[in-house]
């Protein structure tokens, strides 16, 4: 009976987002809302499905997520011509990482990115031409983009693979933590303090809303107090770090026009609190 | 007629639920403006083309109205070499096909029957991909264009992307944003010059409102303007070389390679990073120096030249600096050297070649040329690949008597070097200016001769003047 609860409550929440979606796109809220909604819409498709169908089929949505952050990154980046056989490369690692977690191979997922195509782009990259400058920049460029926006979000499709809503947990508080600094987002107040406002005003919902879900994620309380306090904090360093690599790359967060961040403006919250959260619940509760 | 009209909606179904799809969901696409493509009924759109991507990209954001009229202008003979590709590429976008180089009545005759006809021109004005993210000089048959159908709009398109997602030198495509700028139709009166100029400045605009926001790696710092002083010993180039350097860092950074390296920052001096090269250099100097003839001296005196001209590029990769000034250029006191100690064969040929080998263009020259027989070091420098030296930007030699030179080393009390004779300084004046003529007719790099005996304020101007002449200039032979 539970489960039929739980399940009812995932499709429930799918449903929701594709309505908030519908009317993000005709009371036009700016491009940064809809692509907002839209990234957590598509993870919201990955649970429901998880949850009518099976986590294997679901798990292959991340793919395209994947392939279009990556995308909208390679895009920003000024790249060499030579560099061409790296990116297709780091493409290709997507449907890897996928299948690893596909078939629970906790081993070689973690090390599929950070070992495999790590190694094998660089190769890639000197196979491609004879151009020798610009190499590292380029190596470090590209590995980074991979890792940010695929590996960390692999994260969360693994998370999700232990239990749906250990994931939406996870998304829903980056979520809350993200609305409350959109509202707050205005004040113009210096940036440390303004962090320091947003922590305390989201710290005490993310907890109680751990606390509450607790139930259902099965992760004790005493972890719940701990991943509350501990989310807002990764959400804002995250969101720290991400502005830096957003202003290098382009991205003008006030007006996102299609392929030019707003994959990566939606993910920058969930990109550094994914894989801690993951590893936290990994060491103590599995 | 009505199979026509069947195989037309056919093609649509294709763009529309095949090709256009694929182009937006592979590639991506951000149409800006392409509002005004469905404001008019028809037109002559010209975009920049850098790939093969261009004409899907423009396919993809046309109005499903005007898919089945619209004609790219491409090139057969390029397509034609693959068989499929022809057939697909025909059948889809329905090319208005021409032929390069191929010599007919009116080129512009396929385009003239489909405008007729009421359908849309797609058309390159730049005629060829070209390098990517280049645009080339626009090419006047789309004026001529306009001018025979002045009524039908021109509307400018700008293509970001695919000289990136699909460029001409890469076999395979790859997925990356592409953004299609288009401008508001227009319609041009005027000669045809005139027109495709206007055009190209339409396009041009649309491109810098589209690429200027777009994410560039760090640029590499210029290399640093070389100005070499030569002279024989005891013409003031040493005080010379300093006073330029001293005012030239005014307003840059500049490094004065001299007995020592001495680095000056905004007119004063700066302490400099220590070179280990440098200090072996300062030694072998020394060394040098205490050569008792001519034939010890060779030796490290070479050794020496070599050091420098290594801690030349040092220099630039360590302080990376605005200007170098060199007390004297170890390419050409090298060749001038020769002079010294050949100077029955040392002529303007011999020493073209010398300069060529040394300075890299090694390549040039005959492995059996004559030079090589004759200066056997130049042959051995030639085997130990010591064959990179660098030629100066800008040449100031002072030209001063032997007679006057040796008055002044003897006043400075010091002791006096092997080569340091009324006669083998006259050799050696000889031997520069030699040199100096060849790097100017030869290599095209700038020179001037001054009279060393005039004070130094007046040459330091006269030199600065000089370099300030020839900094904007490129010199051709890096």
């Amino acid at each position: 009976m539970w489960s039929d609860v739980r399940t009812g409550a995932v499709v429930a929440m799918f449903v929701g987002l594709s309505v908030l979606a519908l009317v993000a796109r005709t009371v036009k809220v700016g491009a940064r809302v809809e692509a907002y909604v839209h990234y957590l819409w598509t993870f919201f498709l990955v649970f429901t499905v998880t949850e009518v169908v099976s986590f294997g089929v679901a798990v292959w949505i991340l793919a395209p997520l994947c392939f279009v952050g990556l995308r909208e990154y390679f895009s920003l980046l000024d790249i060499r011509l030579q560099d061409r056989w790296g990116l297709w490369g780091s493409y290709l690692s997507i449907p890897f990482m996928i299948r690893f977690i596909q078939i629970d191979w906790y081993g070689m997922f973690i090390i599929s990115i950070p070992v495999y195509a790590f190694l094998v782009i660089p190769f890639l990259i000197a196979l491609g031409g004879k151009q020798t400058e610009g190499t590292v920049f380029s190596i470090g460029a590209i590995d980074f983009g991979l890792f940010l926006l695929v590996y960390c979000i692999g994260h969360i499709g693994y998370l999700a693979f232990f239990s749906t809503w250990m994931a939406i947990m996870l998304l829903l508080n980056v979520a809350v933590c993200d609305l409350v600094a959109y509202l707050l987002g205005t004040w113009g107040r210096p940036p440390w303090t303004g962090n320091v406002v947003k922590y305390a005003a989201s710290m005490p919902v993310t907890v109680m809303l751990t606390l509450a879900l607790a139930g259902w994620t099965g992760i004790p309380c005493t972890h719940s107090l701990v991943l509350g306090v501990l989310i807002p904090v990764l959400v804002a360093v995250g969101r720290y770090t991400m502005v830096y690599i957003e202003l290098d790359l382009g991205i003008a967060r006030d007006r996102l026009v299609p392929g030019r961040g707003r994959m990566i403006d939606s993910s920058a919250s969930s990109l550094y609190a994914a894989p801690i959260v993951f590893h936290y619940i990994r060491y103590f509760l599995t | 007629m009505r199979e026509s009209a069947h195989i037309i909606s056919l093609r649509l179904l294709i763009h529309l639920a095949l090709v256009r799809p694929f182009v937006k969901l592979f590639f991506g696409v951000n149409a800006v403006g392409g509002e005004h493509l469905g404001d008019v009924d028809q037109c002559i759109i010209i975009a920049n083309h850098n790939s093969h991507l261009d004409v899907p990209l423009l396919f993809s954001i046309l109005p499903a109205k005007h898919i089945v009229r619209t004609h790219p202008v491409a090139a057969r003979e390029y397509f034609s070499r693959w068989k499929v590709l022809f057939r697909v590429v025909d059948y889809l976008f329905r090319p208005i096909w021409i032929v390069r180089g191929e010599k007919i009545e009116d080129p512009l005759k396929g385009m003239k029957d489909r405008l007729s006809s009421g359908h849309n021109v797609i058309i390159f004005p730049e005629g060829t991909r070209g390098n990517p993210g280049e645009m080339a000089r626009f090419k006047t048959g789309v004026g001529m264009l306009a001018v025979a159908y002045p009524d039908i709009p021109i509307v400018p398109v700008f293509l970001l992307g695919p000289e990136r997602a699909f460029p001409r030198k890469s076999p395979v495509p790859l997925p990356l944003w592409n953004e299609v700028t288009v401008g508001p139709p227009q319609v041009f009166t005027g000669d045809r010059r005139d027109i495709t100029a206007a055009l190209e400045h339409l396009v041009r605009e649309l491109s810098e409102s589209a690429v200027a926001n777009r994410h560039r790696r760090r640029k590499r710092p210029k290399p640093p303007f070389t100005v070499a002083v030569l002279g024989i010993d005891g013409s003031g180039k040493s005080t010379l070389s300093r006073t330029i350097a001293k005012q030239l860092a005014n307003a840059s950074s500049v490094c004065l390679v001299t007995d020592g390296l001495e680095l000056y920052q905004q007119g004063s001096r700066k302490e400099a990073q220590p070179l280990l090269s440098e200090k072996v250099r300062e030694a072998v100097g020394k060394y040098a120096k205490t050569a008792k003839s001519l034939k010890h001296y060779k030796a490290p005196k070479l050794a020496e030249l070599l050091l420098r001209d290594h801690i030349m590029g040092e220099v630039a990769r360590w302080y990376s600096p605005d200007f170098i000034v060199l007390d004297g250029c170890p390419l050409m006191n090298l060749a001038a050297w020769a002079n010294l100690y050949k100077e029955d064969r040392f002529d303007a040929d011999a020493c073209a070649t010398a300069l060529r080998v040394l300075s890299g263009q090694c390549d040039t020259v005959a492995r059996e040329d004559p030079v090589f027989a004759e200066f056997p070091e130049l042959a051995a420098l030639r085997r130990l690949r010591l064959t990179s030296m660098k030629l100066p930007d800008a040449v100031i030699m002072l030209d001063v008597e032997p007679a006057v030179s040796v008055a002044r080393i003897e006043s400075r009390g010091e002791q006096r070097q092997v080569h340091e004779t009324e006669d083998k300084l006259a050799k050696l004046r000889a031997g520069y200016r030699l040199v100096c003529n060849v790097v100017q007719t030869e290599f095209g790099i700038p020179t001037r001769i001054l009279d060393g005996d005039a004070t130094i304020d007046v040459l330091a101007a006269t030199a600065l003047a000089f370099v300030g002449e020839n900094l904007g200039k490129e010199t051709d032979h890096e």
